[in-house]
C-alpha cells in the first residue's frame, strides 16, 4: 500500500511539470504585467525607472525558458516566490487563504453526504413509491439550478429579506463576538449550502440508482433468505457494494469542489483560493499565478489518488499494479 | 416474432410483416410516452420560439432607452418595468435569451465535436496512444475552468458571444472525451468491430462508419446534458462580467447589475424573470436529456 501511494505520487510529477509549463506559457501570453499600471500613475515622477527596475528586480526582462528554470529551481528549495500584488510570499499568502477554502469545501462534502446517501437509500428501498418519484422529480429540478442562482436565492431569502445570515465575508468585524466559532458558523452556512447543492442532487441518484443496482443480486436475496434483519442486509450488504462508485466520485469531487468553490467564493466574497487565483490573474501577479495552480492541481490529483485508495479500501478485489 | 425471421429470411415478407420499426424509431416512441420528457420539449421549444421571435412580444428594443421613463416599476407601457438607464427589463429579458441559448447550444456541438474527435482517436487506438492522449486530458481536466476562461478571454481580447463559444469549446471538451474513450474502448472489442477489421475496413471507415453511429445515442444524450450545463456556465460567466460586454443583454448580465441589496429587496420585477428563464430553460433540457437516455437505454432506469 504505501509503495503504491509513493509510485502514484511520484507519477504525479510529470503531470505536474506539463501543467506549470502551460500557465507559465499562457500567463505570459496574456497582455500586460504586473507593474505596467505604475507607468500611468501620474504620483510616481519617474515612472519608466521605477518600472524597468522593478520589472528587472522580478527577472522579467530574461527569456522564458530562464524565468521558468529559476522558477522551477526556486520551487525545489521550497520557495514559491513574492506576490507583487500583495507584496508577502506567495507561500504566506497560500497559507492564509487555502483554510477558508478548505473548510468551505468540506462543510459543503459533509453537507452532501449528510443529506444525499440516507435520501438515496431511502428511494431505492420504496422505489416507485409516493416520494421516490417526488424526489426524484425534486432532485432534477435542483440539478437545473446553476450554483451561482441558487446562492443569489439564498442571499435574498436568508440576507436581505430575512437578516438571519451575512451574505459576505467569514467574520462580522467590528462587533463583541467577531470570530467566535458561531460568527464564524453563520458566514459559513450559505456559501458552503450554495457549493453543496448541484451535487446534492448528483449524489442522491447515484446513490439510487447503485443501490437499486444491487438491491436485486443473489447474495442480497441469500441474505435475506438466511433471515438476516433487513437494515443489517441493508448496510452490511447492500451498502458496502452500492458505495464504491459513490467514493470513487467523492474523490474526484474533492478537486471539483475547489475548483467550483472559484464562483461561489466570488459571490459571498469569502477569502479563499478562488479569489486568490483570480485576483492573481487579473493583477498579472505571475509568481501567485503559478502558486495557486500548482496548489489546484495538487489538490485535484490528490484526490483522484484518495478515490483510488477509498475504492481499494471498500472492494477487496480491486488490485494495485 | 419467430415467423417473422423466418420469412425475412427466405425473402417471402409480405408488406405487413416486413415492417418492423427500427430501433431508433423504437426509441423515439419511447421518448414521446414520457410525460415529462415532452413537457420538456415543449417548454424548450417555446423559449426558442420566445427568443428568436421577440417582436412579437415587446416592440422596444433592448438597447434604446426609454429615457422619460427610467426604473420605472411594471407598467402597461412596460410590463417588467425599466431599469435605471431606461433599459426596458421585458425586452431585455427575450433578447438576452439568444445569447444565452446561442451559446449553449453552439459550445455544446463545439465540445462534443472536440471530445468526440478526440476521445475517439484515443479509444479506438489504445496502448501507448490512449496513455498519451489522456494524460493531457488529465493535464486539462486540472485546470480550474473559471480561471482558464479569464485568462484566455484577456489573451484573445475580444468579449463577444462567439468568442465565450470557443473558449468554453477549448476549455470544457476534455470531460466528454474521456467518457467517449470509455465508450469506444468498449465498442472496440465488439464482434460487428472485429468483423469489419478482418474484412480490411480502413480504420478512418470503422471509427466513422462502424463506431460512431453505434455511439451516437450516448452522444445525443451527452450533448443535451452538456447543453443544461452550459446555460448555467454562460449566465455565470455573464454575471461576473466574463461573458459578452453588458450592453449586449443576457440573462446573466441582467442577473449581475440587479442583484445588489437595494434592487433586490425593492424590485423583484427585475431579477425574478430571467432567474426563472435560466432555471425553467436548464430544467426543460434535461427533462429531455433524462428522456433520451430512458428512450435509447430502457436498462438504465437511473
Amino acid at each position: 500500500m504505501a509503495a503504491y501511494i509513493i509510485r502514484r505520487l511520484l507519477g504525479m510529477i510529470p503531470t505536474l511539470f506539463v501543467i506549470t509549463v502551460i500557465v507559465f506559457l499562457l500567463m505570459h501570453a496574456m497582455p500586460g504585467n504586473a507593474f505596467e499600471a505604475l507607468v500611468f500613475n501620474p504620483k510616481i515622477k519617474n515612472a519608466a525607472e521605477v518600472y524597468k527596475r522593478l520589472v528587472a528586480e522580478n527577472g522579467l526582462n530574461q527569456s522564458l525558458p530562464v524565468q521558468y528554470i529559476h522558477w522551477i529551481n526556486n520551487l525545489i528549495h521550497g520557495n514559491l516566490g513574492i506576490s507583487s500584488s500583495l507584496n508577502m510570499p506567495v507561500s504566506e499568502a497560500i497559507g492564509t487563504y487555502l483554510p477558508n477554502t478548505l473548510i468551505l469545501a468540506i462543510t459543503a462534502e459533509i453537507i452532501i453526504l449528510v443529506i444525499s446517501l440516507p435520501i438515496g437509500l431511502y428511494q431505492a428501498n420504496k422505489v416507485n413509491g409516493k416520494l421516490d418519484v417526488s424526489t426524484s422529480f425534486v432532485a432534477i429540478f435542483l440539478y437545473s439550478i446553476p450554483g451561482f442562482v441558487f446562492a443569489l436565492v439564498l442571499i435574498f431569502l436568508f440576507s436581505f429579506l430575512e437578516k438571519w445570515l451575512p451574505s459576505s465575508g467569514t467574520v462580522t468585524p467590528g462587533i463583541a463576538t467577531s470570530g467566535s466559532l458561531g460568527d464564524r458558523l453563520t458566514h459559513l452556512i450559505l456559501p458552503a449550502l450554495s457549493l453543496a447543492l448541484p451535487s446534492m442532487a448528483y449524489y442522491t441518484r447515484l446513490t439510487r440508482s447503485n443501490t437499486l443496482s444491487v438491491i436485486v443480486a443473489d447474495f442480497v436475496r441469500t441474505a435475506r433468505a438466511k433471515g438476516l434483519r433487513r437494515p443489517r442486509v441493508m448496510f452490511r450488504h447492500v451498502l458496502r457494494n452500492a458505495i464504491i462508485p459513490i467514493v470513487t466520485q467523492f474523490g474526484f469531487d474533492i478537486g471539483g469542489l475547489f475548483g467550483g468553490a472559484v464562483l461561489i467564493e466570488q459571490i459571498f466574497t469569502w477569502p479563499g483560493m478562488g479569489e486568490l487565483s483570480f485576483n492573481a490573474t487579473i493583477n498579472r501577479d505571475y509568481p501567485l499565478i503559478l502558486g495557486t495552480t500548482l496548489l489546484f492541481a495538487v489538490m485535484v490529483l490528490i484526490g483522484n489518488l484518495i478515490a483510488d485508495i477509498l475504492l481499494a479500501i471498500s472492494d477487496p478485489r480491486v488490485r494495485y499494479d | 416474432m419467430d415467423s417473422q425471421v423466418v420469412q425475412g429470411q427466405v425473402g417471402k415478407a409480405t408488406a405487413s410483416v416486413a415492417k418492423s420499426k427500427s430501433p431508433f424509431r423504437l426509441s423515439m416512441e419511447r421518448f414521446f410516452h414520457n410525460p415529462l420528457a415532452v413537457a420538456g420539449l415543449i417548454i424548450l421549444v417555446l423559449i426558442i420560439f420566445i427568443t428568436l421571435f421577440p417582436q412579437v412580444f415587446t416592440h422596444y428594443n433592448p438597447s434604446t432607452p426609454d429615457i422619460m421613463n427610467t426604473d420605472s416599476p411594471p407598467t402597461s407601457l412596460h410590463p417588467l418595468g425599466t431599469d435605471a438607464s431606461g433599459y426596458d427589463n421585458l425586452a431585455r429579458l427575450l433578447y438576452g435569451g439568444r445569447v444565452d441559448l446561442t451559446v449553449a447550444f453552439a459550445a455544446a456541438f463545439m465540445t462534443m465535436f472536440l471530445g468526440t474527435l478526440y476521445g475517439g482517436i484515443s479509444g479506438f487506438f489504445g496502448g501507448w496512444v490512449d496513455n498519451l492522449m489522456m494524460r493531457f486530458v488529465d493535464v486539462m481536466l486540472n485546470f480550474p475552468f473559471i480561471i482558464l476562461v479569464l485568462v484566455m478571454e484577456s489573451i484573445l481580447n475580444i468579449a463577444s458571444e462567439w468568442m465565450l463559444v470557443l473558449i468554453v469549446g477549448i476549455t470544457a471538451w476534455p470531460g466528454p472525451a474521456r467518457l467517449i474513450r470509455g465508450l469506444f474502448l468498449q465498442l472496440r472489442e465488439q464482434d460487428y468491430v472485429i468483423g469489419a477489421r478482418t474484412i480490411g475496413a480502413s480504420r478512418w471507415r470503422i471509427m466513422f462508419r462502424h463506431m460512431l453511429p453505434n455511439s451516437m445515442s450516448f452522444i445525443i444524450v451527452l450533448v443535451s446534458f452538456q447543453v443544461a450545463g452550459y446555460v448555467g456556465i454562460d449566465a455565470a460567466l455573464s454575471y461576473l462580467g466574463l461573458g459578452v460586454p453588458l450592453s449586449v443583454p443576457s440573462w446573466g448580465g441582467i442577473l449581475s447589475t440587479t442583484t445588489d441589496y437595494l434592487t433586490m429587496t425593492t424590485e423583484p420585477y427585475a431579477w425574478l424573470p430571467p432567474t426563472i428563464m435560466i432555471v425553467l430553460t436548464i430544467l426543460s433540457v434535461n427533462f429531455i436529456g433524462d428522456g433520451l437516455r430512458d428512450a435509447f437505454d430502457p436498462q438504465s432506469q437511473a
